[in-house]
């Protein structure tokens, strides 16, 4: 308390400080003066009295000097004394100054960035009671059936394992799905989750307001349970988190339900990178997916089951203890009709499914199975981006250090101590370092916002967050620190202890430096142009696969004016005839909006990733063991062709003949025929899903992509959307004259105007559709392009301050020998070469770094091999010019040395 | 002559504090005279000593300082002692008997200290 009201005192002392030396001068006078009044009344000459003050004082000056350490902070004032004199000094070399600062801004900046999205959407933990026990439960191998998305189960399962193990404390499933959402005659589509009853209760997780589910009321009866827990985050901006909520009435897909509660604040699910708005019970699924109910169906894979290890048990353990069981319901599944007829190959396989329990402490995300690689591979890329830049730095300030070596030399001879110049070094080196951090955090941000708008526009429902992550900032400002402690001090140690006399004497020795200090630049610069070359390279086969998957012909004419739009009346509550009805007049009622050449409809949108596919007989053909009979499915409308510009190459498009509650006919795409058919024509041959051949192929189209370029073109079966007897949700196609995004409104009003209530959601040209789903190869492309250049900026940095240094540590040397007749082309090479010998080891070291890390990076790529030879000659040769251009200018220098200066030169 | 002694750092501060309280608000010089006094002028007190010392109490808040003018008419600092100075003073007191007290057993002739 004491010590803080004097520190407290103190830093005000640091204020006003000349007012205060007056005073404390005006004083002590007074004191004096005092002193000799009293010995004058004792009966001195003057003279004397004023002897004997003097004598008693002790001296008034340093009194003043005790008193000026006492009032201020001593410490803090010469911090800030080195601190100005830094400035100054930094301010006067304005180009390394601005050099420094700014590489190590970019390196921090970058890497806060991509270590902060990584950080959120692999490493974080999920915000509920002991993370550290969660596990998610799947299976690998042929399910034999059809799944929704990767790793699900199907719901029998998921109850096969809560009843029959004991390592878990509890077993709980989830299904994200899309719901619609209608309060006060608004509807809306929001992020819905269903839920297992004892979900919160498993995880922990609490309510905020009302209630949250639990396995006693809400997961009993099937369709029995009409109640809707809100997210906290919906609550807030949907509610205005009012709390009277709780037991008001909503509409989900059109079925009334009322709200219980609201989840606790902070928990957004267990995929960190969506947050559902709304959970529903589990027992609701055949209100909530209107299309599909299979919740006593095995054969039907659709939820996620995740569960909580009881104490003492590792996943391992856990895993060990299922799998008897699994194998023994495997056995049972196959005893069931619906497997009976299976291959033996098809048997064999799927006995050999093996059950997994995985940690999950940071939940699952299909977005972090797709992204994590790429994120990976740029945090691999950042990294190196980083350690360029503090080479870079450690570089300029060992160079700076030797060329102040003079400097330093006259000020110890002036007699400042080494410790105060040793410490002046240092200050001005973390100067450097908190400069570039700071600006390192202001670029992070513009970073992370940019990283965040490459993600597909359906990532509204991210969590993903723009705040660089305070941890990871000060990690990477602590690296730079640390950079410019290490290679701060180190020539700051080297330069005190030099010998004053030969740097005094020997000007230019002083700007060479010592030979271990050239040789660790040396080392250093090497060190990037390796590290370049990686990133390079890496960069070049990244834009390469972009550029392969984007020329990759999608079998779609002009798609950027191909305009698509989703609606899904089924969960407005419209029955299957209603639907129909509803799509055939949306499509009338577009097709006579002016602007629209034609449209269509299809149930699987094209190019976004999703896919039907089905088992497929076919006539006259024998499947081998271990053959692929899967074809990809569309439903598609009339007119469907047309508008997609892909040709129908034999047979008929459907029409209004096609009709009925059956799938009778079918129109297969090339791949398809040439694969069962060869040359013959498959016009009037049979197909089927099942064991019989009841469907004909009436027509044969040209092929096209499905799910995306990286996919390629699959064989594929399209039959009519009208015979399908789901109320299923669809994507519209629509083909405008010219001016897309201008046609945006209009096509909205034309299916407002058949249900104002209608959600219309995904509206985009077709060529957006597929930068969408290219976007993680544009983020790395671009990213690793970025990455490349500033590397090699930097690297070229590096490589001229070496060549230049060395130009001026051998001026003498040079001038001598163009006096002995050395020709100028000779100077030149000579001063090139230094440079291009960085460069070949540099490169001698990269290439089969490259060669070594290339298999780390495969997946990601399309078309082009990791070792392809091409990127790597380019890279090279990038390299190879940067090099020359940086040794270049000093060699140039070095050539027009006049000989006679140079040996005067000292 | 009797040699003079330099004020030992840290018992200053106590002699300080004891002389506002008993002599009440005081100039530096002031402070000094009456310090050397009640030494019976066997200290020396020097500016260097005495005004870190007054310094270091203000910025503790045990006294405080006011400009004044002095009985023959020269303008001066005069200290007094703050409230917290007061209770400062009493503890540093206490603290100090005890530690004389304690120190003056070790140096009692031997055979006395059983």
């Amino acid at each position: 308390m004491r010590a803080m009201r004097a520190f407290v005192s103190r830093l005000r002392g640091l204020a006003d400080k000349e007012r205060k030396d007056r005073e404390l001068a005006e004083e002590l006078e007074s004191h004096l003066q005092m002193h000799i009044e009293e010995n004058l009344r004792s009966g001195m000459t003057p003279e004397q009295a004023r002897r004997d003050a003097l004598l008693k004082s002790g001296g008034l000056e340093p009194a003043k000097e005790a008193c000026r350490d006492r009032r201020g902070l001593p410490m803090l004032e010469t911090a800030i004394r080195d601190l100005r004199h830094a400035a100054r000094l930094l301010r006067r070399s304005p180009t390394f100054t601005a050099v420094t600062v700014l590489t190590l801004a970019l390196g921090i900046g970058a890497n806060t960035a991509i270590f902060t999205l990584l950080d959120q959407l692999m490493l974080r933990l999920l915000p509920v009671r002991n993370p550290e026990q969660l596990v998610m439960i799947w299976a690998t191998g042929p399910h034999l059936g059809n799944a929704q998305r990767s790793r699900s189960s199907s719901y029998p399962l998921y109850q096969d394992f809560q009843h029959r193990t004991q390592v878990f404390s509890h077993v709980f499933c989830r299904f994200e799905t899309a719901l619609a959402v209608s309060i006060a005659n608004q509807t809306e589509r929001v992020a819905g989750e269903l839920i297992s009853g004892n979900y919160f209760q498993a995880l922990g997780v609490g309510p905020a307001v009302g209630r949250v589910f639990s396995p006693e009321e809400d997961d009993r009866v099937y369709k029995g349970h009409p109640v809707v827990v809100l997210s906290h985050q919906y609550w807030v901006t949907r509610f205005g988190a009012d709390p009277s909520v709780v037991g008001k009435k909503i509409l989900v897909n059109n079925y009334p339900m009322v709200i219980v509660g609201v989840s606790a604040a902070g928990f957004s699910g267990l995929d960190p990178s969506r947050s559902p708005q709304i959970r529903v019970p589990i027992q609701m699924k055949p209100l909530m997916t209107p299309a599909f109910d299979d919740m006593g169906e095995r054969r039907s894979q659709w939820i996620h089951i995740f569960a909580r290890l009881k104490p003492g048990y590792t996943a391992r353990l856990a895993q060990a203890s299922l799998e008897p069981l699994f194998s023994q319901i495997l056995r049972a599944e196959l005893a069931e009709p619906a497997l009976r007829n299976v291959s033996r190959y098809n048997r064999d396989r799927f006995l050999a499914r093996k059950v997994l329990v995985e940690l999950a402490a940071n939940g699952y995300s299909e977005m972090r199975r797709n992204y994590s690689t790429a994120l990976v591979v740029l945090m691999g890329m950042v990294g190196l981006v980083l350690l360029i830049a503090c080479f870079n730095v450690a570089s300029l300030l060992i160079a700076r250090a030797a060329a102040r070596r003079k400097e330093v030399a006259v000020r110890l001879a002036m007699g400042a101590s080494r410790g105060q110049l040793a410490r002046q070094l240092l200050v001005e080196s973390l100067f450097l370092s908190a400069a570039g951090g700071a600006m390192g955090l202001v670029l992070s941000v513009a970073i992370i916002r940019g990283l965040l708008s490459f993600l597909p526009a359906d990532g509204r429902l991210l969590t993903l967050r723009a705040e660089p992550d305070w941890r990871i900032l000060a990690f990477n400002v602590g690296l730079a620190l640390l950079t410019g402690l290490l290679f701060g001090l180190a020539p700051a140690l080297q330069a005190v202890r030099v010998d004053l006399l030969s740097a005094l004497k020997d000007a230019a020795g002083a700007v060479a430096g010592s030979t271990s200090s050239v040789r660790l630049r040396k080392s250093l610069v090497t060190a990037q142009v390796a590290f370049s070359f990686l990133l390079l390279a890496g960069a070049g086969l990244f834009v390469k696969t972009l550029a392969n998957l984007k020329q990759t012909n999608p079998g779609f004419r002009d798609i950027d004016n191909l305009i698509t739009f989703q609606i899904d009346p089924a969960l407005s509550g419209y029955s299957l005839p209603r639907l129909r009805a509803f799509y055939r007049q949306a499509l009338e009622n577009i097709r006579a909006l002016p602007g629209v050449k034609s449209a269509g409809y299809a149930l699987v949108p094209v190019l976004s990733g999703i896919e039907w596919d089905s088992f497929m007989n076919v006539e006259g053909h024998q499947m081998k063991d271990g053959e692929n009979m899967s074809a990809f499915m569309n439903g598609i409308s009339p007119g469907y062709w047309q508008t997609m510009g892909v040709p129908l190459l034999e047979g008929r498009d459907f029409d209004d003949r096609d009709e009925g509650d059956h799938t009778v006919v079918a129109i297969v795409n090339r791949k398809f025929a040439r694969h069962f058919f060869g040359d013959r024509s498959p016009i009037g041959r049979h197909i089927g899903t099942g064991r019989e051949l009841d469907i004909e192929i009436v027509g044969l189209a040209e092929d096209s992509l499905y799910e995306g370029p990286r996919e390629g073109v699959r064989r594929q079966v399209f039959v009519p959307f009208v015979q399908m007897d789901f109320p299923n949700p669809v994507s519209f196609y629509v083909r405008t004259s010219a001016g897309s995004e201008a046609m945006f409104a209009g096509l909205r009003r034309k299916v407002q105007e058949l249900d104002p209530a209608m959600p219309i959601y995904q509206m985009k040209t077709l060529e957006n559709q597929l930068d969408e789903r290219l976007s993680t190869e544009r983020l790395v492309a671009t990213l690793s392009a970025a990455f490349g250049a500033l590397a090699t900026v930097l690297a070229a940095i590096g490589l001229y301050g070496v060549t230049a240094l060395a130009v001026a540590r051998r001026t003498r040397e040079i001038g001598l020998r163009m006096a002995l007749g050395a020709p100028r082309g000779a100077v030149l090479w000579m001063v090139l070469k230094e440079a291009l010998d960085l460069l070949g080891i540099g490169l001698a070291v990269g290439i089969p770094c490259a060669y070594l890390l290339s298999r780390y990076v495969s997946s990601q790529l399309f078309g082009v091999a990791p070792t392809d030879s091409g990127t790597a000659a380019i890279a090279a040769a990038i390299l190879a010019a940067v090099a020359a251009g940086a040794g270049l200018l000093p060699a140039r220098r070095a050539s027009s040395i006049d000989p006679i200066q140079a040996l005067r030169h000292e | 002559m009797t040699e003079k002694t330099d004020v030992r750092q840290g018992t200053l501060a106590l002699m300080v504090l004891k002389t506002l309280e008993a002599m009440g608000p005081l100039h530096g010089y002031g402070l000094a005279r009456r310090i050397e006094q009640t030494g019976g002028d066997r200290l020396s007190v020097n500016y260097g000593t005495l005004y870190p010392a007054l310094l270091k109490l203000e910025q503790e808040g045990f006294i405080s300082a006011k400009w004044g003018v002095s009985d023959n008419n020269r303008r001066a600092k005069y200290y007094s002692l703050t409230r917290a100075g007061m209770k400062q003073l009493d503890n540093e007191a206490r603290q100090w008997a005890r530690t004389t007290a304690i120190m003056a057993r070790f140096f009692v002739p031997s055979g006395e200290t059983s």
